[in-house]
């Protein structure tokens, strides 16, 4: 395993009953990064997570999970909040979040400390004696994230963490990643919905159809594209329609092109000169959705449309 | 975190969640109610049963000879038990006693079984060709009886001798090897119902981590053969909580209705190898075997999604308990057969077959062989089922080495 890496994959391959689910997975999470996992649901997200904790063996390759080749062997470092959250429904909140440390090696007594302490400092202090199984199910999907980081791993997978969120509870955990990121810890989670990658990530990966497509930092991924040029003029025809790159299309009143490789500073001469009447001139850097979908694909861009529509539903 | 720490971790938390559920005080309750029902209703019923299956005979005798006759028969009956000898009951002879007689058999209300009428030299007992095997033989004994009773009287004589004189001694070995073989008997039957009465909460037990999710929680941070062993010892925990409060209650009972004297002659008849060694590896053998039949059990109910695949599969798993049963009671008062090796060899009835070995042969060593043996088994039972689990619930490849060898760290050409 390289220097200054919490994870590691390469050649990572997986099928069930002969169905390819991934198909070569190669990663590198720098130590201390939050790391996102990008792509739509039967993208191979859980699989590779999965596969990463040890939790099924791939088909072929091999994974290093800080220095650790076989994962439960750095179980005590690793937090992990799967997709399919799971408690035991008579348990108090205090009790499931040492439980879930304790199976990390911490001990019960220190478990509580820290569970009552995790507790009050979310203001949930009034739940702590609380069965889980009388609480909503965004809180105690927020009592297994603290589950998941009650034994201070070094490492946190989070496994589409902001699924079934009300937008509380979103906040909650983007503020949570941060200050676990803020304090050493490598997060990685994957996700379908791409502004939590984009607000939260210094690196990601991509996943379409069992690949990875994508893997760098995410300013890479944007700069993929060039920036989006957006104008709007006075005079609707004119000698400065010739001045418009051959991609340029009007959509609502404004003119929508990629900015010109030699810059924009000929273009706005030519623009100037052919009378266009300049109103409104804007450069804009490319989202990562457009990354995204120029990277993946119309169709998984769909698709991560339509998950993120079911979520909605779903925390609704 | 060692393999025994991860599984304490996870028997710790079954054993809380079991013990201090609601279900656990009916898990406790119902084998006490459900034997003193059964033991009530069967008294009741089995009082009732002898009573109605014994045969009733129709003395239609003249006074003289009827009075022989059950004298006879109460003397017998003092000898053997009142259920060995068909009842009597007196019936004044009509002038035509062979119409009477059929006319009794008929009665559908008095239900007699045979007729016995004429005088002692002339007896004729009246009834159907198949009362000859058992009312027949019978009558005809009480009839001897009488007969050579009027005959001493007759001869005013009487049967001289004085009364069997008792010497009592501690044992003797037809006698005491009944015991043995009845405290072999019962020490597999303890064994057998405790644990068939967990069977199916050991084969539900792990469909409640696959309901609820948690198995991906416990799959990510303790290998599987942890979590499978330490559900194994938090249902061994919860059964001996079961198996001690019921022990208590039924000493409390025995102390009650002032039993316990009965309690305290027993020991002078002893299993082979001592009470005190007996009853260790009792504890031990029941150990060994709800360890062996639980991995097995938890092992095919971690393939279940569902209560109802559950229920489907607890009707084969009672049958194999039985058969498992069955096995083990041929070693019971038989020895060499290939049927008794097989049975303490078969790893699911050595157990039960090395409890009966203990109530009757003096010699330790083949226990320490024996509990070895059942412990390997348990340590194969739990690695196979893990892996099982992984492969076909967690659809893993491959269920990871089935001996977990340290694995020589790979060297890569880009390692730092």
């Amino acid at each position: 395993m390289r220097a200054g890496l919490a994870l590691e994959a390469h050649g990572l391959v997986k099928s069930f009953d002969g169905n390819p689910a991934v198909r070569g997975i190669d990663l590198a999470v720098p130590e201390g990064a939050i790391y996102g996992i990008l792509g739509p649901n039967g993208a191979g997200k859980t699989t590779t997570l999965r596969m990463l904790l040890g939790i099924i063996e791939p088909d072929s390759g091999h994974r290093s999970l800080l220095g650790h080749e076989r994962p439960l062997e750095a179980a005590k470092i690793v937090g992990y909040l799967p997709e399919e959250r799971g408690l035991y429904p008579a348990m108090s909140t205090r009790e499931a979040i040492a439980f879930m440390g304790a199976l990390r090696g911490l001990p019960l007594d220190t478990g509580r400390k820290r569970a009552e302490i995790l507790l009050r400092e979310n203001g949930l202090g009034d739940y702590v004696d609380k069965p889980i199984k009388s609480l909503s199910k965004g809180m105690a999907q927020t009592i297994q994230l603290f589950g998941t980081i009650v034994h201070k791993p070094k490492l946190v997978v989070l496994d589409e963490p902001f699924s079934g969120l009300d937008a509380i509870n979103q906040g909650r955990l983007e503020h949570l990643i941060r200050d676990e990121a803020a304090a050493g810890t490598t997060v990685i989670f994957s996700t379908h919905v791409i502004h939590h990658a984009e607000r939260l990530c210094e690196r990601i990966a991509i996943i379409a159809g069992g690949r990875i497509r994508f893997e760098g930092p995410v300013s890479e991924a944007r700069d993929r594209l060039r920036p989006q040029v957006r104008l709007r003029t006075r005079n609707a025809d004119g000698p400065w329609r010739r001045a418009l790159p051959g991609d340029a299309v009007e959509v609502d009143g404004h003119w929508q092109f990629e900015l010109p490789k030699n810059g924009i500073e000929p273009m706005l001469k030519a623009l100037i000169d052919g009378g266009a009447g300049i109103d409104e001139l804007s450069i804009e850097r490319r989202g990562l959705h457009d990354a995204f979908v120029a990277i993946a694909g119309e169709s998984a861009a769909q698709a991560m449309e339509a998950d993120l529509q079911a979520d909605l539903g779903e925390a609704a | 975190m060692s393999l025994f720490e991860a599984s304490w971790v996870i028997a710790r938390r079954d054993f809380i969640a079991q013990v201090f559920s609601r279900s656990f005080i009916l898990f406790l309750v119902a084998p006490m109610l459900l034997i003193g029902f059964s033991l009530f209703v069967g008294s009741a019923a089995g009082n009732a049963e002898r009573n109605l299956n014994q045969p009733v005979v129709a003395l239609v005798t003249d006074s003289g000879t009827a009075e022989a006759l059950e004298a006879a028969r109460i003397r017998l009956v003092g000898g053997t038990s009142e259920q060995s000898f068909p009842r009597f009951r007196t019936v004044a002879p009509a002038e035509n006693v062979s119409v009477q007689a059929k006319a009794l058999l008929a009665d559908q209300n008095e239900n007699y079984s045979a007729v016995l009428s004429g005088t002692l030299d002339r007896p004729v007992l009246t009834g159907p060709e198949r009362i000859d095997d058992y009312t027949g033989k019978r009558v005809r004994l009480i009839v001897e009886e009488a007969r050579r009773t009027a005959a001493l009287e007759g001869a005013r004589a009487a049967v001289r001798g004085e009364p069997v004189v008792r010497d009592v001694t501690a044992n003797a070995a037809g006698n005491l090897q009944m015991l043995r073989r009845s405290m072999a008997q019962a020490g597999q039957g303890l064994i057998f119902t405790v644990t068939i009465m967990l069977a199916t909460l050991l084969l539900s037990t792990l469909v409640e981590e696959k309901s609820n999710k948690v198995i991906e929680v416990l799959a990510a941070a303790v290998p599987l053969d942890a979590v499978f062993l330490g559900k194994l010892i938090a249902m061994l925990g919860i059964s001996l909580v079961g198996l001690g409060l019921w022990v208590g209650i039924l000493s409390v009972g025995y102390t009650f209705f002032q039993m316990l004297q009965d309690w305290m002659a027993l020991p002078k008849v002893s299993p082979a190898v001592g009470w005190p060694v007996w009853i260790v590896l009792l504890l031990l053998y029941y150990t060994a075997n709800f360890m062996l039949l639980g991995a097995l059990f938890l092992g095919i109910g971690g393939q279940a999604s569902n209560i109802r695949e559950i229920q489907t599969i607890s009707m084969p798993v009672t049958l194999l308990q039985l058969m498992v049963l069955l096995l083990a009671m041929t070693t019971v008062g038989q020895e060499g057969s290939a049927l008794v090796w097989t049975a303490y060899l078969l790893p699911f009835s050595s157990p039960m077959a090395m409890v009966a070995y203990g109530a009757q042969y003096e010699a330790l060593w083949p226990h320490l062989l024996a509990l070895a043996w059942q412990a390997l088994w348990v340590v194969l039972i739990i690695r196979l089922s893990a892996r099982l689990f992984r492969t076909t619930v967690l659809k893993s490849t491959s269920g990871g080495a089935f001996f977990g060898f340290p694995r020589p760290r790979r060297k890569r050409a880009d390692a730092a």
